[in-house]
């Protein structure tokens, strides 16, 4: 593993100048933005508070893992990250957009645009291709037919799926299933790759393949959220941000973390 | 949503949902079988309708489009007369005769009339014999108001017609019949132990109904002979003497119509105060007549085809909420890819309008079929009318809409975040 200190990555001192002023757009660098994010559930007239105020900035090309026991909030942040979900409080800015005060559909063009999301149970449709199942967010960007064709091809290329383009999930590994899934993701060049658990249901070699994948697109330029609750797995990016009980409680480079946690 | 996203979207959708009708082909045979029976119901009888329809037109048209008839009574399908004044008050009207059909051929707004009467007689040619063959019977100059051809040979003359000649014109099917392919003409036929001489061959393809009046439908064997030979050597009865009527052709129909019941009024004596004693119908009024019975037959058929499609409307609705269910970890895959509300809806009415739609296309063949069927095994000219196929393609795709709404707005509505925790 590869010294941490080689990657740009913000600090302490940054990332509290940008989450200070309220109501403030964010530079174009920082691509996450998030300030006093609340969000509460109605659990049968119990109020769950699963997110007590959470100010995040992530820059442009981090690689982040957040991190979390269950019940900390790390799911409720991903989903309000991935912008499927909206905070009762607080600004979510995403790519210089205040998405926080968005409607459904407004989210929905921003999840086709902006986020790649990466699940632990793939989700891949079962009955339509790997090169189907690529196209179908730029199915829902409007692209036209030939163009689709061509940049799933090319993203199917990217995780060297190039010969498995027309096989279903179900002729598929679980991970070229991730592989396929990743092409997804990277098909509409979205400003974050957004993965939940994405080696939760990979055996450990698997795992380290994806990560492998990760660690290039990292490279290439893209910015990518992890979220796990696996340390090793947390370990391969170079920040970690653990959730408790719904505030964050360290935001640490990977040096700091691994050592934390002694891997 | 551009209308190229839109196509697009369309295309995903009915793949989607050719997807899901393999993946559950009995479930979804079970919910097109209801579209399709309401569609067959639909197509297969209003071809037939279609077609009796058109030859009854083409019948009346064949008269001359300004001709009307004359009878003793009004003419209507359903016949509840019971013997009482009450239910046919024109039983005691007085036959209509050839004298006044003279007067009426006198009246300068009439080009031509003709007196017809009808029967039923055996034919016989040497050993071949026809059991049932339509007499019509004419005065001299029916074949001006008659749309039939004669060849070959001739009509009859209206010496012929005065002196009761027994000469008869045969249609095809009765020449065919009893002569084969050996030349009929100037042979002698019998009817009823007298013998006829055939003159000519009559060709008019009729509609199956036949011509009004006329005591055959209209393919069916059929003999042509003066009316005043049928009154002499067949005694015909004179009772029920029809007239055709065709006014010149720049004289307005109502205005020879009025000239025809003053004359038949004076003929017969009656007071102002007094109702007519025969029917003048035209036919406009025939048609209303026909179309009448068979839009109460349709109205039926709408009805049964109204609850095939509501079963199959009911089973889209069954089959797009279980659809729904299966796939809510998909709505909820969907939903975070970009799809919107508006297209994941979109998605589904496609999906349940390709079902529906199936089942229209489906329908629409086997009525295809029963209406070569009818065609082949009827005298019906069954013909799916253009109408028919746009009323089924339009409502397998309102019935598609109107019960696929529902489940389409239950997946619409999904929240993405739970719809991708479904197990």
């Amino acid at each position: 593993m590869r010294n941490t200190d080689e990657y740009p990555i913000s600090t302490t001192e940054e990332r509290e100048a940008v989450v200070a002023t309220a109501g403030a757009a964010p530079e174009e660098d920082w691509v996450i933005v998030t300030r006093g994010l609340k969000r509460e559930y109605d659990m049968g007239g119990e109020v769950v508070r699963a997110l007590r105020g959470v100010d995040l900035a992530i820059r442009r090309n981090e690689y982040v893992a957040i991190m979390g026991p269950s019940g900390s909030g790390k799911s409720t942040l991903m989903n309000l990250i991935g912008c499927l979900d909206t905070p009762n409080d607080g600004e979510y800015w995403l790519n210089g957009q205040l998405v926080s005060a968005m409607s459904d559909d407004q989210l929905a063009r921003v999840r086709n645009k902006e986020i790649g999301f990466v699940f632990q149970t793939f989700n891949l449709l079962p009955r339509a291709t790997a090169l189907h199942n690529v196209e179908l967010p730029l199915v829902y960007a409007g692209v036209p037919g030939e163009e689709r064709r061509r940049r799933a091809e090319e993203a199917l290329e990217r995780v060297q799926l190039g010969a498995r383009m027309l096989h279903k999930p179900n002729e598929l590994s679980g991970g070229q299933r991730q592989r396929v899934a990743i092409a997804r993701a990277l098909v509409n060049r979205p400003s974050i790759l957004l993965a939940d658990e994405p080696t939760g249901n990979l055996d450990s070699t698997t795992s380290e393949e994806i990560m492998k994948v990760f660690e290039e697109l990292a490279d290439q330029g893209q910015t990518v959220i992890m979220v796990t609750h696996e340390p090793d797995i947390a370990a391969h990016a170079r920040r970690v941000i653990v959730l408790r009980d719904g505030v964050i409680a360290s935001d640490d480079k990977r040096s700091a973390f691994t050592q934390k946690v002694g891997l | 949503m551009s209308i190229r996203a839109g196509v697009t979207n369309l295309k995903e959708g009915v793949g989607i949902a050719f997807d899901a009708m393999r993946a559950n082909k009995v479930r979804a045979a079970l919910t097109v079988m209801g579209v399709a029976v309401g569609v067959f119901v639909v197509v297969a009888m209003s071809a037939a309708v279609h077609g009796i329809n058109a030859s009854v037109a083409k019948d009346l048209e064949s008269a001359g489009p300004t001709s009307f008839y004359v009878y003793k009574r009004p003419i209507s399908m359903m016949n509840a007369c019971d013997g009482t004044d009450e239910t046919c008050p024109w039983r005691r009207n007085p036959p209509l005769t050839v004298r006044e059909s003279e007067a009426i051929g006198r009246l300068p707004t009439i080009e031509a009339v003709t007196a017809h009467s009808a029967t039923g007689e055996k034919v016989r040619y040497k050993d071949r014999q026809l059991s049932q063959v339509g007499i019509d019977a004419y005065t001299a100059n029916w074949t001006e108001v008659d749309g039939g051809d004669i060849y070959p040979g001739r009509s009859f003359t209206s010496q012929e017609a005065q002196a009761a000649a027994r000469v008869i014109i045969l249609n095809e099917n009765a020449s065919k019949a009893l002569f084969g392919d050996s030349d009929p003409l100037d042979k002698l036929v019998d009817i009823n132990g007298q013998p006829f001489q055939v003159i000519g061959i009559y060709h008019y393809t009729a509609s199956f109904l036949g011509k009004p009046g006329s005591a055959q439908s209209g393919d069916s064997p059929t003999g042509i002979i003066p009316l005043e030979t049928g009154r002499r050597h067949l005694q015909m009865s004179m009772r029920w003497v029809d007239f055709t009527v065709k006014p010149r052709s720049d004289v307005k129909q109502a205005e020879a119509i009025d000239d025809v019941t003053a004359t038949l009024r004076a003929m017969r004596g009656l007071r102002p105060s007094q109702e007519n004693n025969f029917a003048v119908t035209t036919q406009d009024r025939l048609l209303e007549v026909y179309n009448g019975f068979f839009g109460t037959f349709f109205v039926i058929l709408i009805a049964i085809s109204a609850v095939g499609v509501l079963v199959g409307g009911v089973g889209v609705v069954a089959i797009m909420m279980i659809s729904v269910t299966e796939r809510t970890r998909e709505i909820g895959v969907r939903k975070a890819l970009g799809a919107t509300r508006w297209t994941i809806l979109w998605q589904f009415l496609v999906e349940a309008v390709t079902l529906t739609g199936v089942g229209a296309a489906t329908g629409f063949i086997i009525g295809a079929g029963i209406t070569a069927l009818i065609r082949a095994l009827t005298p019906i000219p069954a013909e799916i009318p253009g109408s028919a196929i746009m009323a089924a393609i339009l409502g397998s795709v309102v019935t598609g809409i109107v019960f696929g709404i529902v489940p389409a707005f239950r997946a619409a509505r999904l929240d993405p975040v739970i719809a991708l925790r479904y197990e």
